[in-house]
C-alpha cells in the first residue's frame, strides 16, 4: 500500500470497541485519500436523517498520501461530519503536524462513531490505542489541554483538542490542533463535543514505503526548488494570508459592518504591515512547509500571544465588526481558539447581532445591557465568551445566523449573511460575481476556499455574467480540493505560483499510480457530485433555492467604498445558477442526474 | 505579462504607485501587492529615487 498508512481506526465511543481494518483499495482508487475517504465514508455509514449530534453521526479523520512525506505542504489533515451547523457536509482542513503523525501511526483514516457515557481521549501510540479518562480536562480551554499533554507525553505527540465550545456544542465549534491551527468551519469541533471526545494524543515511527523512491526525492526535491526559486516567496513568508487585506479593502472585498460595505474607512489600521510592526514575533509553519505563513503574535495592550491573527478573522473580527485595532483582532482571535469556536462564523454572528442592535431590533435588554454597537471592542470578547458558554445572547448566536435570524424575524434574515446556513467568510461579494456563485455553490456552505475567483473577476470584468466566469469556478472547485484529497496544502500552488505538474511525478512515485491532473480533477469532480448528493439525501426540498446568496448581495448596495453604489441583479444571480447547473451536468433544480452519476461511477455508491 | 513580456521597467520619481501603474497601462486594481525594501505599501506610496519597487499581479490567493 505505497504511499498510504495501511489502515482505517474505528471507535466506537458507545461501546469502547478499537479496531482496525485494511484500508480497501478500491476506496483508495475512486477516492484517493483526505478528503475523498471523508467523503465516501460520510456518504455510506451516516444512515439518512441521523442527527448531526446523535449516535449515528460519525466524524471521519483522514490523511492522504503526500501526508507526512517530503514534499512541500504535507501537512493537512481533514476532518468530515454531517454537520450540526447546516444539516448538510462538513469537511474541514487543518494544518499542523497531526496529519504526519497519522501515518506514522500506519493510519490513513479514524472514524469516530457513537457517544460516550464519560469525557474521554484517545490515546494512540503506534498500535497502543486506547481510550482514556478526561473528567480533568473537561471544561478546559484547548491552549491549556494541549500544553499539559505535550508535558506529560512529549513534543512528538500530536494533539487535536476541543474547547468549551465544542462541549457545548456550539454550531460553529471547531477542533484545534498545534498551538493555533484549527478544523475550523461546519461545527466539527461540536460533534466531537457531543461524542464527549476531549482530545486525540497520536504519536507513530512507522515507516511509509513508496513506490519510487528515488523518484520520489527527486520529485520532492524539485517542489522545494520550485518553492525557493518563487518570486513571492519572501513577501509571503513576511505576510502571510494577511498580505490580501489591503488589496481587500482597495476593490471593495473587505466585509465591513456585517457584509454591508466593502471598504473599511479605518482599513488601514488592519493591514499587513501595521500587523507585522506592532504585534508579529515569528513566522510558523506546518509540517514541511517552505513558506510558512503562519504568524506568531503577541500584543503588549491585551498580553495575548496567538497564532494569528490570519485574513479571514481580520476581515470578520476587525472590519466586519467596525474593530480598527489590530491588537483587538488578535485577542479575539486568541479567546476564540482557546474557547475553540470558528472565528469566521462568530465573526459573523456577531456583525449581524451588531447591526440588529444599531437598527433597534434588538435592546438592550436582549443584549444583556450591553451597548453593542459597532466598533465595541469589550463587547466583542465579552460575545466570545458567551458564544462559547450559550450564555446570555450567546446561545442565540452559537446557532448560527441562519437559525438566529429565523427565530427573531423582523426582517433581520435579509441580513444574515450566509448560504446553507454557513456564515460566508471574509470577502464581500457586491459585484464580483464569479466569487458570489462560488460562495453560492460551495460544497460545505459560504466558504472560500474552494474556489477562490474574486481576482479572476477582476481581472476579466466583476460583474460580467458568462459561460466563462463559471467554467473557472467549476475548474478552481474541481482542482483546488484535491490538495485537500491528498493530504497536503494548496498555498504553495496558490500563493507561490509553482507549476502543478510537479505533484504530477511526486504522487506517482509515491502511490505508483500514474494520473494526470486531467484524472485527478475527475476524482474532485466524482466528491462533488458526491457531497452535492449527501445535502440532497439529508434535506428535504435541497434544490436552487439553497444556493441562493444572502439578499444584500442582490439588494442592498454599499453606501460608501470601492464597490459605492454596485449590486449584482437578482435575474443575474439566477442566470449564473442556471449555467452552473448546466456545466455541471445537473438538473435545471441543481441536482446531479443519473447519467452524470454513472459517468463518474458513483451508481452502486448512491443507489 | 504586462510590460510587452519585460519583467522590468524603468520609472520616473516623485509619482504614486498608483498613477505609475496607470502611466505603464497596468489596471491598479490587477496589482494586489506592492513591496518597496521588503515593506509592502499602498497604492499611494510616492517612488523614491532608487526604489526597487516589486508588483505582484493578482494571483490565486485564499
Amino acid at each position: 500500500m505505497n504511499g498510504y498508512g495501511g489502515s482505517i481506526l474505528r471507535i466506537n465511543l458507545t461501546t469502547a470497541k478499537i479496531s482496525k481494518e485494511s484500508t480497501p483499495t478500491n476506496v483508495m482508487r475512486d477516492f484517493i485519500g483526505g478528503r475523498g475517504f471523508g467523503a465516501y465514508y460520510l456518504f455510506k455509514e451516516v444512515p439518512k436523517g441521523a442527527d448531526p449530534l446523535g449516535t449515528e453521526n460519525k466524524l471521519i479523520i483522514s490523511s492522504g498520501p503526500m501526508s507526512g512525506l517530503m514534499i512541500p505542504g504535507a501537512g493537512k489533515c481533514d476532518f468530515t461530519t454531517k454537520s450540526p451547523l447546516t444539516g448538510g457536509y462538513a469537511s474541514a482542513s487543518m494544518g499542523g503536524h497531526f496529519t504526519a503523525e497519522m501515518k506514522y501511526a500506519g493510519l490513513d483514516s479514524i472514524i469516530l462513531e457513537g457517544i460516550s457515557s464519560k469525557p474521554v481521549y484517545l490515546f494512540i501510540d503506534n498500535d497502543k490505542i486506547e481510550l482514556r479518562d478526561a473528567n480533568e480536562l473537561w471544561g478546559k480551554g484547548t491552549i491549556t489541554v494541549e500544553k499539559h499533554f505535550k508535558e506529560v507525553f512529549g513534543e512528538e505527540f500530536q494533539v487535536a483538542v476541543i474547547g468549551p465550545g465544542g462541549e457545548n456544542l456550539v454550531s460553529y465549534a471547531c477542533i484545534n490542533h498545534d498551538f493555533g491551527r484549527q478544523a475550523g468551519r461546519g461545527g466539527v469541533g461540536a460533534v466531537m463535543g457531543v461524542k464527549k471526545l476531549k482530545a486525540i494524543v497520536i504519536h507513530g515511527t512507522k515507516s511509509i514505503s513508496v513506490a519510487d523512491n528515488k523518484t520520489y526525492r527527486q520529485a520532492g526535491k524539485a517542489l522545494y526548488k520550485a518553492c525557493k526559486e518563487a518570486s513571492f516567496l519572501p513577501e509571503w513568508t513576511r505576510y502571510g494570508t494577511t498580505v490580501v487585506t489591503s488589496w481587500c479593502d482597495e476593490v471593495g472585498a473587505l466585509p465591513t459592518r456585517n457584509f454591508s460595505a466593502g471598504s473599511f474607512e479605518d482599513g488601514k489600521n488592519l493591514y499587513a504591515p501595521v500587523m507585522r510592526e506592532k504585534i508579529v514575533i515569528t513566522d510558523k509553519g506546518c509540517f514541511g512547509c517552505p513558506s510558512p505563513c503562519g504568524k506568531y503574535s503577541r500584543s503588549k495592550k491585551y498580553g495575548s500571544n496567538v497564532e494569528g491573527p490570519e485574513y479571514e478573522t481580520i476581515g470578520l473580527m476587525g472590519s466586519n465588526l467596525g474593530i480598527s485595532d489590530i491588537e483587538a483582532v488578535a485577542q479575539a482571535n486568541l479567546l476564540a481558539d482557546d474557547l475553540g469556536i470558528d472565528t469566521i462564523s462568530a465573526g459573523n454572528a456577531i456583525g449581524w447581532a451588531m447591526e440588529c442592535y444599531e437598527k433597534g431590533i434588538f435592546t438592550k435588554d436582549d443584549t444583556d445591557g450591553v451597548d453593542l454597537k459597532f466598533g465595541n471592542v469589550e463587547a466583542t470578547f465579552d460575545l466570545i465568551g458567551k458564544i462559547a458558554r450559550k450564555e446570555g445572547l450567546g446561545a442565540l448566536l452559537a446557532e448560527g445566523v441562519k437559525k438566529a435570524s429565523r427565530k427573531i424575524g423582523k426582517g433581520t434574515e435579509k441580513f444574515a449573511i450566509h448560504v446553507k446556513g454557513m456564515e460566508q467568510s471574509a470577502y464581500a461579494t457586491h459585484n464580483a460575481t464569479a466569487m458570489l456563485l462560488a460562495y453560492m455553490t460551495c460544497d460545505v456552505g459560504a466558504h472560500h476556499n474552494r474556489s477562490w475567483a474574486i481576482t479572476y473577476d477582476l481581472q476579466v470584468g466583476r460583474d460580467l455574467v458568462v459561460p466563462e466566469k463559471v467554467a473557472r469556478v467549476i475548474w478552481l472547485q474541481n482542482f483546488r480540493p484535491m490538495f485537500d484529497v491528498f493530504g497536503g496544502c494548496r498555498l504553495q500552488w496558490v500563493e507561490l505560483g509553482i507549476d502543478r505538474d510537479l505533484y504530477i511525478p511526486a504522487l506517482e512515485a509515491i502511490t505508483g499510480v500514474h494520473r494526470t491532473w486531467e484524472d485527478f480533477e475527475k476524482v474532485g469532480e466524482r466528491i462533488w457530485n458526491l457531497t452535492r448528493l449527501f445535502w440532497a439525501r439529508e434535506n428535504e426540498g435541497f434544490g436552487r433555492n439553497w444556493d441562493m446568496p444572502a439578499p444584500r448581495f442582490y439588494e442592498e448596495a454599499p453606501k460608501s467604498g470601492a464597490t459605492k453604489g454596485q449590486i449584482t441583479k437578482l435575474e443575474d444571480v439566477n442566470l449564473l445558477l442556471d449555467m452552473y447547473y448546466e456545466q455541471r451536468g445537473w438538473t435545471s433544480d441543481g441536482l446531479p442526474t443519473h447519467e452524470r452519476l454513472s459517468e463518474l461511477n458513483l451508481s452502486d455508491l448512491v443507489v | 505579462m504586462y510590460l510587452d513580456g519585460k519583467d522590468e521597467a524603468e520609472v520616473e520619481a516623485g509619482r504614486t504607485v498608483r498613477e505609475t501603474l496607470i502611466s505603464l497601462n497596468i489596471k491598479p486594481e490587477l496589482i494586489a501587492l506592492i513591496v518597496v525594501d521588503g515593506e509592502q505599501k499602498t497604492k499611494d506610496y510616492i517612488i523614491q529615487d532608487g526604489d526597487l519597487v516589486k508588483v505582484l499581479a493578482v494571483i490565486g490567493g485564499g
